[in-house]
């Protein structure tokens, strides 16, 4: 455009609005999704077993602004509550699928729907086979736009690592999500992770520490002061009845992060019936 | 080359009248191990070990079999997951 017409719309007021329009073509800065601090091990739920799961993150500490820390939408951040409901269903002895309701009530407001997503996860070989077990995870996810995502739909694909050193789990999955429609659309494959150490200690009570991170498109990241990456110091265990708890503090180590974040997720797992017959003990896939 | 598994340890455990039986087994330690669950009760059960990070459904009349990697010496637990009024059982690595 030149520069004398430029100057002329903006003169005019129509300045804000083209400026606006340049910058809306591009994704919000690196994300993660703050639906599910979770990092997923190897195993996967088993065959005729279902767990029902709510993850909850409270961002304590975020950003006043719309599509800035974990909030990519036009809502902001700080007082955020990431609330979501998920039914998990073990296929096989080695494939999971699980649906999920994402909820969310921004700060002063009620909670509202904000997405869903379903999602396969398997894993190959049995436990021990290779040097580290490998797993998979591709997931469908679509939000509710502009609030909370730029994004209408992404599919998401993640290895899943995990190697066991007696006591210690060392589990890592690196992700690599595109946007299939709304913002984004256009662009490449984004990188993100989610990583965690896990030492079983005790049943009830045991420590680790999880690492969550977006880098933005994998062919041009963005700055480090806009990437997010996250620390969580977490304890996990089970309660009696067999609910399962995971509390963490998360702590954000950029300025494109929240500061604060405070997850807790509840879990249980019952046996509801299989639909399918037990998988091969020589298979690797199904 | 040698055989990995011809250095590993079986065992078997059975799942009987609401009881592991045996609920204590002694294994060499630092010597993979490969451990069959008898389920010979009517009931469905999850053998699982907090410890060593497995678990299995086992159903009525079935088996299921895992494999360890070699365990240092200590105590690993197991349990049935589904009941929990079924009494812990270990294994005593040495």
């Amino acid at each position: 455009m030149p520069a004398a017409t430029k100057d002329r719309l903006i003169r005019a007021g129509l300045g804000f609005p083209l400026l606006f329009g340049a910058v809306a073509v591009l994704r919000c800065p690196a994300q993660l999704d703050p639906w599910e601090f979770e990092v997923y091990p190897y195993s996967t739920t088993q065959r005729g077993m279902a767990e029902f799961e709510t993850d909850n993150a409270v961002v304590v500490d975020g950003h006043a602004i719309g599509g800035e820390g974990t909030a990519s939408g036009t809502v902001q951040s700080q007082g955020m509550w990431y609330n979501s409901y998920e039914v998990t269903y073990g296929l096989t002895d080695r494939i999971e699928a699980a649906f999920y309701l994402n909820m969310a009530r921004p700060g002063g407001s009620g909670l509202q729907w904000a997405g869903d997503k379903v999602r396969l996860r398997g894993r190959l070989f049995e436990q021990d086979v290779l040097p580290v077990d490998v797993g998979w995870y591709l997931e469908l996810e679509w939000h509710k736009t502009p609030q909370f995502d730029d994004a209408v739909r992404e599919l998401e694909f993640r290895p899943i690592l995990e190697k066991d050193l007696g006591p210690l789990s060392i589990m890592a999955n690196p992700k690599f999500e595109k946007v299939l429609a709304g913002v984004g659309h256009a662009q490449g494959v984004e990188f993100g992770y989610v990583a965690g150490l896990h030492y079983r200690w005790e049943r009830s009570l045991s420590p680790g520490l999880e690492f969550y991170g977006g880098a933005g498109l994998i062919d041009q990241a963005d700055p480090i002061e806009r990437q997010q990456h996250y620390v969580f110091p977490t304890i996990w265990g089970e309660l009696p009845g067999g609910l399962e708890y995971d509390f963490g503090l998360g702590y954000g180590l950029t300025r494109g992060s929240d500061h604060l974040i405070v997850k807790f997720n509840l879990e249980l797992e019952r046996f509801v019936g299989a639909i399918f017959k037990a998988s091969r003990g020589g298979g690797w896939f199904f | 080359m040698a055989d990995p598994e011809a250095n590993r340890t079986t065992l078997e455990i059975r799942f009987e009248n609401h009881h592991f039986s045996p609920q204590t087994l002694v294994v060499p330690a630092d010597r993979p191990l490969q451990i069959t669950v008898l389920n010979l009760s009517p009931e469905r059960i999850e053998f699982e070990s907090f410890k060593l990070n497995r678990e299995k459904v086992v159903e009525p009349g079935s088996s299921v079999t895992l494999k360890l990697p070699p365990l240092r010496a200590g105590s690993y637990d197991f349990f049935d997951d589904f009941h929990s009024d079924v009494p812990e059982g270990a294994i005593l690595a040495k």
